[in-house]
């Protein structure tokens, strides 16, 4: 039995779905992030754990039948890599609608933008519906940003407080450009 | 000009409280430092050699006396008693401490100013023509489309996290007055034969390491598809962008990785998913913004020639107001109306340097002469940009009490400068020094004035805020072993044809600067034909005798700086 390395694993996270609060709940998912990839999913350490593992990964495994039948469980998502062009995959991720109950998109490093970019894409381009988490370096003062481009959950770095995360999304009471959650504030007549 | 809306003001006190969490963070060390610089920079807020700076936005560059006087009090209560004007209309402080920043923030947030994405890897402050509006050269006032724009762009969260910075400059005149090429995207507005506002985009110019010119890669979009358009363009850039290299990271490497025609190509292929959105902007919108910038209660004045105003001045007056009437006022659109340039290039100041007093006095003057507004030129000057002609005398006279109608506009002591090694930490070399030595130098206007146009633009790194590239005459600090060294290029030129200076040898010791240019400058004297300007004897002649001259005192000492191995 191996121990794959985790990229991390913060037990709770910041679930913050559209028209809702965000609260903390607790985390089912873990990231695997294709280490010690001997031709499968390595033993994470917990039996039937859900795992998220990477999209290019995904891609030149998912006709293997055992991730196949873990997929139809309901436990499989992928996650996006900062680097991945998702929409070069637009029919993979059209297929996965089906099948994944959520995607992920990763911060090598918080300063790191280019998820920010997935997940509108995700919304607007491809139209994925469900859970979009983000992981990876994220950090409590990204999340007001990802909230608005698409993210509706957030998995943090460990060591970031989660209560003073939850109270990042409501600093302002106004917008001025259009994202994933709402229109930008117009005064009323 | 255009007022706040309750949004408008929601939004930066909003953000004001933000970042007072941000900073009691930091303080309290659950912020490291690494983790809080993108937090302050997008803040305006840098850490210098010897304190914090902070740069406080003049979207593209317009100001009313109140706000003036509020950067005053800043000056007098936060820092050191002045503020410095920089090459992209904002204003910085220098010597401001973290604890404050929240205080220094809110008391801007009461003027309807602010310090967002005055830095950091962002969308940065919107600068746009001085004269906007007023410039009697002008096809479409552009304020309302950069108004627009700053909102749009205010706390975008997708384009928060860029490869690298990103400007925006936006014309609307016939004569470039912005830099416009210089830019990572360059909007020029425009009017077609239907009386519909157009835009045609320029992407990928920049000046530091590598100055590029931008590339038109789009032509007459409607104004209203401004966000789509622009959403398109950085989220190529945002997806696409070089983040291995901080020095390849800006668009233009990107842009001329891919050539400006992939570069189109793939911003139109992500434009069409979303041009029809909602994103755009509506008329509407429009009309909320635009009725901020309509016409001031302008007085039905004739013009008056310049003999007509100096006809009844006192004989001891008429040639030096004439001088300034010459360099500093500028034709307006509206008959008996004149822009005024307060010069803060006095020689010996830092360029672009104000004091808390003089803000307080141009604020004055702001409310007697111009309807109580003005504006920051990216040459580092303030505009009255609506005086009577009548009224020009009296204003020159108390300009000159205050030490800003020094008549040097376009001339060679009309030095744009970064804050350079005395505060930045980035750079190689002092720039304030040298700009001192050269006004020095040069400190006889009668001579200046004969010379005629000329830039002269002075940059401490490679990283170019003093826009060294496109100054007729460029000088650029550069380090050797801990020692500064000034490299000079020649031919640049701003505006309608912009044109990036070329290098002209190895770099000079800083003490060797002032004979450089007086090499420089004689070589031109000793060339020009009838009224030919610098630049147009320098395209003539090219570098050869320039260099020649330039190198001719200088010899002993490149000699040993090639021993050395110094980078030209």
């Amino acid at each position: 039995m191996t121990t794959a390395t985790q990229i991390q694993l913060n037990p709770q996270i910041i679930y913050f779905p559209k028209e809702a609060e965000p609260s903390l709940i607790q985390n089912e998912w873990q990231v695997w992030n294709g280490d010690q990839d001997e031709g499968g999913i390595p033993d994470l350490g917990y039996e039937d754990q859900k795992v998220l593992v990477p999209f290019h990964w995904w891609n030149t495994h998912h006709k293997n039948p055992d991730l196949i039948e873990r997929a139809n469980k309901g436990d499989i998502g992928v996650w996006f890599a900062a680097d991945d062009d998702i929409l070069k995959h637009a029919d993979m991720i059209e297929a996965g609608k089906g099948l994944w109950p959520l995607v992920a998109a990763h911060f090598p490093i918080f300063r790191d933008g280019r998820s920010f970019s997935t997940a509108a894409l995700l919304r607007d381009r491809l139209g994925w519906q469900g859970e979009v988490r983000a992981i990876g370096d994220v950090l409590i003062d990204q999340l007001l940003q990802g909230a608005r481009v698409g993210f509706d959950s957030f998995e943090l770095r460990p060591d970031q407080n989660l209560e003073l995360g939850l109270n990042q999304f409501n600093l302002f009471s106004v917008t001025t450009q259009n994202s994933w959650r709402g229109k930008r504030s117009l005064l009323e007549a | 000009m255009y007022k706040y809306d309750a949004i408008d003001q929601a939004l930066v006190d909003q953000r004001v409280v933000q970042f007072r969490d941000q900073i009691a963070r930091r303080l309290n060390g659950s912020l490291a430092e690494e983790e809080f610089r993108p937090l302050r920079l997008q803040n305006g807020l840098y850490h210098q050699r010897h304190a914090y700076m902070l740069r406080v936005a003049i979207p593209y560059g317009l100001l009313n006396s109140k706000q003036l006087r509020t950067l005053a009090v800043i000056a007098q209560q936060y820092d050191r008693g002045y503020g410095h004007f920089t090459t992209r209309q904002n204003i910085q402080y220098n010597w401001v401490n973290l604890e404050e920043t929240p205080d220094i923030l809110a008391e801007l947030a009461k003027v309807e100013m602010h310090a967002i994405q005055t830095s950091g890897n962002c969308i940065r402050n919107i600068t746009s023509d001085a004269f906007a509006g007023v410039a009697a050269d002008e096809y479409v006032d552009p304020r309302p489309i950069c108004e627009l724009l700053r909102q749009w762009s205010t706390l975008h969260p997708e384009f928060a996290h860029l490869p690298r910075k990103f400007k925006f400059a936006i014309n609307g005149a016939k004569e470039d007055r912005t830099v416009l090429l210089c830019h990572d995207v360059g909007i020029e507005l425009k009017k077609n034969s239907a009386g519909e506002l157009l835009a045609n985009i320029y992407a990928g110019g920049g000046m530091g390491r590598t100055p590029i010119l931008g590339s038109l890669i789009k032509e007459d979009l409607p104004w209203q598809l401004l966000p789509s358009y622009l959403t398109a363009l950085l989220r190529v850039y945002n997806r696409f962008g070089r983040r291995d290299n901080l020095y390849k990271a800006r668009i233009k490497i990107l842009v001329k990785a891919l050539g400006p025609q992939e570069f189109a190509r793939q911003v139109e292929g992500e434009w069409i998913h979303i041009a029809k959105g909602d994103d755009n902007f509506s008329q509407a919108e429009w009309d909320r913004v635009a009725q901020h910038f309509s016409r001031p209660a302008y007085k039905a004045l004739i013009t008056l020639s310049t003999e007509d105003l100096l006809s009844n001045l006192p004989i001891a007056e008429k040639v030096a107001f004439a001088r300034w009437h010459e360099r500093n006022v500028r034709a307006h659109q509206v008959p008996g109306y004149a822009s005024v340039i307060l010069s803060l290039k006095h020689h010996g100041i830092a360029p672009g340097d104000a004091s808390s007093g003089q803000m307080n006095a141009i604020a004055d003057l702001a409310n007697q002469y111009s309807f109580g507004e003005l504006r920051v030129t990216h040459e580092q000057n303030l505009v009255l940009a609506d005086v009577e002609q009548t009224q020009l005398f009296s204003l020159w006279q108390a300009a000159k009490k205050q030490k800003v109608a020094l008549p040097n506009i376009g001339l060679l002591t009309d030095i744009i400068a970064c804050p350079g090694g005395d505060f930045c930490s980035l750079a190689n070399a002092k720039s304030l020094p040298i700009a001192k030595a050269i006004q020095e130098r040069f400190d006889d206007l009668d001579y200046l004035h004969d010379l005629g146009d000329i830039s002269l633009n002075i940059s401490g790194c490679i990283n170019s805020c003093g826009h060294h590239h496109v100054g007729n005459i460029g000088v650029l600090g550069v380090d050797k072993d801990g020692e500064e060294w000034y490299q000079i290029t020649l031919g640049g030129e701003q505006g309608n044809e912009a044109a990036i200076g070329k290098v002209i040898g190895p770099s000079f010791y800083a003490d060797e600067i002032p004979d450089v240019m007086t090499s420089i400058i004689n070589t031109y004297i000793g060339q020009r034909s009838h009224d030919e300007s610098f630049i147009q004897t320098y395209r003539r002649l090219g570098v050869a005798p320039f260099k020649e001259a330039a190198y001719s005192n200088a010899k002993a000492k490149v000699q040993k700086q090639d021993a050395q191995g110094v980078p030209a």
